[in-house]
């Protein structure tokens, strides 16, 4: 059966700030599906950087990887496309409603991400999602967690609905960390130097990718 | 505007502090906005943070203080904070934003070495609000369109904040999700 892999805009842009996509095309080549992305990350990875001169190349090298199929958009019906447009709006307002603080609702997430949740409902084969910054995945993954980080940094009573949100507990996230260990694990990296892998982790680490300091030091010991 | 009262406060106490001559006390100010800028994502409150956060490096900095058009753009500055903050007094929102988009005609204005340091002070400090307000629990994507910067900057620079290092982020153990990779790739 065919699979898929979503990813969000950020773990994009991190291996294209670390100059390491050659390992995601080889990365392609293992995996027995396709790297999706949504119209929103399209315009996020490479749209909107294309007006800036700072990250053009960067854009330029995630477009050629477009053209090529190596990421591509999800082949879906008109009735799919209808249904991703509902779910995502329907993530933006159960999210962005999600939690309260000082009588108001606190808007969360954004188009983009809302986008790339709603496509791993939406699709029928297996999916996982690639995220890398730390809201989306908290709100999958443990939205009280997030609730409590809200509540320390805004310093108010954060309450939250979390009931409203069950949908989303059965999705699967994995960071562009995760990538880079199956791509040393399967020997895709080219470079010789034993460093490498550390040096790549760390780079993804400092490019945005929310990993902790010990879950670094444990993918390098596995 | 939702937030008249709060940017008063603000405002009152950066004028204070500006006579004090307490450039570090003008950044915590600006860092203090970002609490209810997460929340409200007023435009008023993220444009009054930048400029406030802007004043506060340039301050902070020496370098340019000799370029001959710096008195004039910094007394001008000035001035449209004070206006803008009178306005807010009076409640008249209108002349608030009138005065925050003259601040922003003022650097377009500048030219040469002033206006590109003026204008990467002014980049730099929404990306440093931006990463502020992700910190908060805010997502990259809803904190670079609030801000109107792109998730590259911010994450290029979230990325050395220790973000990832809050315990609370760690909503799965390593070795599960490393599992949940090595599955999709099966």
């Amino acid at each position: 059966m065919e699979k898929n892999l979503i990813f969000d805009a950020g773990p994009l842009i991190n291996f294209s700030m670390n100059g390491i996509l050659h390992i995601l095309k080889k990365l392609k080549k293992e995996f027995k599906g396709d790297f999706i992305i949504t119209k929103e990350v399209y315009h996020e990875i490479i749209e909107y950087p294309l007006k800036i001169k700072r990250f053009e190349l960067g854009a330029l090298q995630l477009k050629e990887l477009f053209d090529e199929g190596i990421i591509k958009y999800a082949d879906l019906t008109g009735q799919e496309v209808d249904e991703l447009r509902k779910k995502r709006n329907q993530i933006l307002d159960i999210s962005n409603s999600l939690y309260r603080a000082q009588g108001k609702n606190i808007h969360i997430i954004d188009k983009g991400e809302a986008a790339a949740i709603a496509l791993s409902l939406v699709l029928k084969e297996p999916t996982a999602l690639v995220i890398d910054e730390r809201t989306a995945r908290m709100l999958i993954e443990n939205p009280d967690n997030l609730r409590k980080i809200l509540q320390k940094k805004l310093r108010t009573n954060v309450t939250t609905k979390i009931n409203n949100f069950k949908e989303l507990k059965n999705l699967k996230v994995i960071r562009s960390t995760e990538l880079i260990y199956l791509a040393h694990k399967k020997k895709l990296i080219e470079l010789k130097d034993p460093r490498a892998y550390e040096a790549m982790l760390y780079g993804l680490k400092y490019k945005g990718c929310s990993i902790s300091e010990n879950e670094v030091q444990q993918l390098k010991r596995l | 505007m939702e937030e008249r009262e709060h940017i008063l406060k603000i405002l009152k106490n950066v004028e204070l502090a500006l006579k004090k001559r307490n450039y570090t006390k003008i950044k915590s100010l600006s860092n203090n906005i970002v609490h209810n800028a997460s929340i409200s994502q007023d435009p008023d409150i993220i444009s009054t943070a930048v400029i406030i956060y802007s004043l506060s490096k340039l301050l902070e900095r020496e370098a340019y203080k000799d370029n001959r058009n710096w008195d004039k753009f910094y007394n001008q500055y000035i001035q449209h904070i004070k206006k803008a903050n009178m306005a807010l007094k009076k409640d008249n929102i209108a002349e608030f934003r009138q005065e925050i988009d003259l601040i922003r005609k003022l650097i377009q204005g500048l030219s040469g070495k002033l206006k590109d340091y003026i204008h990467d002070v002014f980049r730099k400090a929404k990306i440093n609000k931006a990463s502020k307000i992700y910190e908060h629990g805010i997502s990259m994507g809803k904190t670079a369109k609030i801000l109107g910067i792109s998730i590259w900057e911010l994450a290029e620079y979230s990325g050395k904040t220790g973000i990832g290092d809050v315990n609370l982020a760690v909503t799965m153990p390593l070795k599960k999700r490393i599992k949940l990779a090595e599955e999709i790739f099966r």
